[in-house]
């Protein structure tokens, strides 16, 4: 029945009927909730009433008179550094199990694996690994004889909780890191490095002047998720700590949430995630500007 | 061609209409409840009572119940009433939060748990239970009111005091339960002494302080309306009322070390097996939790109850609070079905045995022992008053959480600024409110 259109036409309508539903799926699911979200942040709705008050920018006022609201970032910053010390690993996994070596598949696989578990389940299993008394991290610490760092309280020591934290979300997230430095690995043709060879390159020359700055943009993708996932951070704490020890392990996304369903403040907390969008579009536009400038130099 | 265009449009608008569906959907449910309204009162016209039939969906948060005792209790109220069926629901983990978000998209079940919402939103949601007819009078009538009409009626009511292994009191040598603070000082350091925990705070995970900071206050300042009367004040928190002082018996207890030996790093779970097994002495908790304890392994003779002694003058007073209030949807299709259902569990499940509460009844007494040893020591217990929405207001606009105000407190170098810094908070919101 289509025979009778132009070829052109019959493009444009597969086009447009392939896409369709997911542009559907994609404005029902995500741009029509945000709009909400943004509609919400000028009101002050309790989360359930039929009326919603508009306040105009009350909330946005509210939140940058409030210095305490934006303190909670200094907790974020745990988990950035964590980061960078997840993607410096990943890429060092990366280039080990790209090379060949026996049962490699195997090793990527145990590495990918923990990104596959449940972030609930993974904040569970590392309450235990981190309880104090009966943890079997200090459980271990004390078996090999370092019984003083055996009675850290891993969870409880403001300055140390983030850390520990973070240390989980590196654990989690290093494997994901890892197979998208493989694949970009495995997209660096293979001539260059026998020319490499040829001239005399030792490995840590080829490392440094080959590998790195061809993989350089998905170490930018891969700084990006992790700049945006530091920000974000929200399970982990919600999970192991609820905040503690007096609110030393609280994230700006578990304050949101908590000014949403605990204090009934709907208006309030969609304004805070509206700002915490823009922030991020902030500091990754930021990152882009140091990345790249370091690449026009070259 | 054109024809063929026409066609293919049709497909495409056929494919829109799927996903359109839901919303159809909605649209024909508010028709749904337009009509049950006068179906429901001409059943009611007809019927007497007995012949009483439909569906009561009931979202409940004992999941543990489901299949189990649960399926017990429709057997027994089928025999009853033989043409009602009941279909419970199992709530997620936060049952307010699961309650609103469908309070927000109109989908409730016909029997459900109050949210924490203020009670003049309570005829928006739901129905009025003025016409039940109980055998004695309720508790908590007022609680969950509005313009004269009941709306919610209590699960259970339950008091709070020390829960606790009577074999760690006997090894450590104590023979009477502690009648003032500083035998109860003395008593936790006697099972210290024996390498016992003394207290099982469960302090990291912050719920379990609750009775600390919601029950205390008003029991050491004898007056029930306290948390109340905050509304006049303009610094709430003092060293010297209700809530420094509550806070400052369960930072004594950290300080002194009758509390777990890392406060941080607890786990719920695992301390009711401890209580249980003698690892750790006692709770400052609800008395739903005897029946918890005695569910991982104690023997019920093992575990006793008393009340906290909060100072040294000798009477005991203790919290009697309703738990969780029952309610009915107002868009119920079956909605007498839905009351006699409740009007049955109130009575005759004996679920405030089971969940271990005092009945909602007035004057009915506990099988539970433990219950029992507790009024035997002439204990007063003091009903509460249902929160002010302007104290509730105010709380949620300083982003007051008690309990995390305890853990501040508890764990700071000097406690006064932790009041001092909510002070701030308490009184900035109350002006930014107007009250």
């Amino acid at each position: 029945m289509f025979g009778t259109l132009s070829y052109k036409k019959q493009k444009r309508l597969i086009i447009f009927s392939f896409l369709l539903i997911p542009v559907a799926l994609l404005l029902l699911f995500t741009y029509y909730p945000a709009a909400k979200l943004v509609y919400f942040s000028f009101t002050n709705w309790d989360g359930y009433s039929p009326e919603k008050p508009w306040v105009g920018l009350d909330n946005y006022r509210e939140v940058f008179s409030n210095p305490d609201i934006f303190g909670v970032f200094a907790h974020n910053f745990a988990y950035f550094v964590m980061g960078l010390i997840q993607n410096v690993i990943a890429i060092y996994f990366a280039v080990i199990l790209n090379s060949r070596l026996r049962g490699r598949n195997m090793f990527r696989l145990l590495l990918f694996l923990p990104y596959i578990m449940n972030g609930v389940a993974v904040a569970f299993m590392f309450g235990y690994v981190f309880d104090t008394t009966q943890g079997s991290l200090n459980l271990f610490l004390n078996s090999i004889g370092l019984t003083g760092l055996g009675e850290t309280s891993w969870l409880g020591t403001e300055g140390l909780v983030n850390y520990s934290l973070a240390s989980t979300g590196l654990w989690r997230f290093m494997g994901y890191n890892m197979v998208i430095y493989i694949a970009s690995l495995q997209a660096i043709p293979s001539d260059i490095y026998e020319a490499a060879k040829i001239d005399g390159a030792n490995a840590w020359q080829t490392f440094w002047r080959m590998t790195l700055p061809n993989m350089k943009p998905v170490i930018q993708l891969n700084l990006f998720l992790t700049v945006t996932g530091a920000l974000e951070v929200f399970d982990l704490p919600f999970v192991l700590t609820k905040g503690g020890p007096a609110g030393a392990s609280q994230t700006y996304v578990q304050r949101v949430v908590e000014t949403a369903f605990a204090y009934n403040n709907y208006g309030l907390a969609s304004a805070m995630s509206i700002i915490l969008l823009f922030f991020v579009v902030a500091v990754v536009a930021l990152q882009q500007f140091v990345l790249s400038r370091g690449g026009g130099s070259k | 061609m054109k024809r063929n265009l026409l066609l293919t449009f049709l497909m495409v608008f056929a494919l829109s209409a799927v996903l359109a569906g839901c919303g159809g959907n909605g649209g024909a449910k508010t028709g749904n409840a337009g009509g049950t309204d006068t179906a429901n009162t001409g059943g009611r016209g007809g019927s007497g009572g007995d012949k009483l039939s439909g569906k009561v969906t009931f979202l409940t948060n004992r999941t543990d119940m489901i299949g189990k005792e649960y399926d017990e209790y429709v057997k027994r109220f089928n025999e009853k009433y033989p043409d009602i069926k009941i279909e419970f629901e199992a709530s997620q983990t936060d049952y307010n939060q699961q309650a609103k978000v469908r309070m927000a998209s109109g989908e409730l079940p016909d029997l459900m748990f109050v949210p924490d919402i203020p009670n003049s939103d309570l005829p928006k949601y739901f129905a009025p239970l003025d016409d039940i007819q109980f055998s004695s009078e309720l508790t908590f009538k007022d609680f969950k009111s509005y313009e004269g009409k009941l709306y919610g009626i209590t699960t259970g009511n339950s008091t709070s005091g020390i829960v606790y292994n009577k074999k760690v009191f006997a090894d450590a040598g104590i023979t009477e339960t502690p009648k003032t603070w500083d035998e109860f000082l003395a008593a936790c350091e006697k099972i210290k002494q024996n390498g016992v925990i003394p207290l099982a705070s469960n302090f990291k995970d912050k719920w379990p302080l609750g009775n600390w900071v919601f029950d205390m206050p008003r029991i050491i300042e004898n007056n029930k309306g306290f948390p109340n009367e905050r509304i006049n004040m303009d610094a709430p928190f003092s060293m010297d009322n209700g809530y420094g002082k509550a806070m400052m018996l369960l930072k004594t207890l950290a300080d002194k070390g009758y509390l777990e030996k890392d406060i941080n790093s607890t786990n719920w779970e695992q301390s009711k097996k401890d209580i249980a097994s003698g690892k750790m002495g006692m709770y400052f908790l609800g008395n739903w939790v005897i029946n918890q304890v005695i569910g991982v392994g104690a023997e019920s003779d093992n575990i006793g109850f008393f009340p906290l002694p909060y100072d040294n003058s000798g009477e005991l007073r203790a919290a009697l609070s309703p738990d969780f209030f029952y309610a009915v949807n107002k868009n119920s299709k079956n909605l007498e079905a839905t009351k006699t259902f409740l009007k049955w569990m109130i009575e005759e499940s004996g679920y405030e045995d089971f969940a271990g509460f005092i009945s909602p009844l007035k004057g009915r007494e506990s099988k539970l022992t433990q219950l029992a040893e507790f009024q035997a020591t002439g204990v007063e217990l003091q009903e509460g008053e249902p929160d002010d929405p302007k104290v509730i207001e105010i709380s949620n606009k300083a982003q007051i959480d008690l309990p995390a105000i305890a853990q501040e407190f508890v764990l700071a170098k000097d406690p006064q600024t932790v009041l001092d810094k909510w002070n701030k908070a308490w009184a900035k919101a109350k002006k930014d409110l107007g009250y």
